[in-house]
């Protein structure tokens, strides 16, 4: 199997797990009031955003070059 | 259904009667510390957009993309060896949301379980940095591309190598009794820091590697 393969494969797994934990926490965390969870939720859902890219670069729906 | 709604709920006013329950003095440095540490985080988020739109103009302003050195196009990033890395980094904001989660709910040793794994997956997320820099092929000199791409993420790197010692140190403070169930400011800051990397490196994979 070759590298390429296998980063990917990590990157796909890793990508729903973490894109999948990031909203739950995000759901969990909605009813929370003030600066710094209103900044948190921002990031939080930025960071399911780059789950998101990362699992389409994963499966070469993104970041194909010809 | 409707009882761990309940639960959750009761949880979240748990914490925040708890995070209320100090002296005003507290409270309101508190509440100014916050709204310092989020002018902070934005004047950072300026200085890398200042970075972001020149390589974004000296891309779109290039003939060809990736550019050429001695006649030869350079080759492009490693977006599959990227993609892993930035997983990583991503994990490492999930275990850090946890960590602070757990110390809002009293479990200190869940708390330093989360936060040494996200020490561990940032220093991870730097070895895969470092391997990067090893292999990609170009240099910092010659070419828009390559001190584009060194000065953002050599930036970004930097960014997350100060927040590995933020962490251990506000680890190494948790433990000395620096933060109690009530007053626990630094370890907000320090998550708030720390997912604010993550999310700048959001913009630098989708800049390098996808786009």
């Amino acid at each position: 199997m070759s590298d390429v393969v296998i980063e990917r494969g990590i990157a796909f797994l890793g990508a729903i797990l973490v894109g999948i934990t990031a909203i739950v926490q995000l759901k969990n965390d909605w009813a929370a009031r003030g600066l710094d969870a209103g900044v948190t939720k921002v990031l939080l859902g930025l960071m399911a955003l780059g789950c998101v890219i990362a699992l389409l670069a994963a499966v070469n729906v993104l970041g194909v070059r010809t | 259904m409707a009882a761990t709604a309940t639960q959750r709920l009761s949880g979240h006013d748990v914490i925040a009667a708890r995070y209320h329950d100090v002296d005003p003095v507290y409270a309101e440095t508190r509440d100014l510390r916050l709204l310092g540490f989020v002018f902070f985080l934005l004047s950072d988020c300026i200085l890398f957009s200042s970075f972001i739109f020149a390589y974004v103009y000296l891309r779109i302003s290039a003939p060809a993309w990736p550019p050429f050195l001695n006649g030869h196009q350079l080759p492009w990033f490693d977006t599959s060896f990227a993609a892993m890395n930035s997983i990583v980094l991503f994990g490492s904001g999930v275990t850090m949301h946890f960590a602070l989660e757990n110390w809002k709910h009293l479990n200190k040793a869940k708390f330093n379980a989360w936060l040494v794994a996200t020490i561990v997956l940032g220093i991870g997320f730097l070895l895969g940095q470092a391997h990067e820099y090893s292999v990609v092929g170009i240099s910092w000199t010659g070419t828009t591309m390559g001190a584009s791409f060194f000065t953002l993420t050599g930036m970004h790197g930097f960014h997350v190598f100060v927040g590995v010692l933020y962490l251990t140190i506000l680890g190494l403070q948790a433990n000395r009794g620096t933060y109690t169930d009530s007053k626990y400011f630094g370890l907000t800051a320090g998550t708030l820091y720390w997912h604010f990397v993550d999310v700048i490196w959001v913009f630098l994979f989708f800049l390098f590697y996808i786009w």
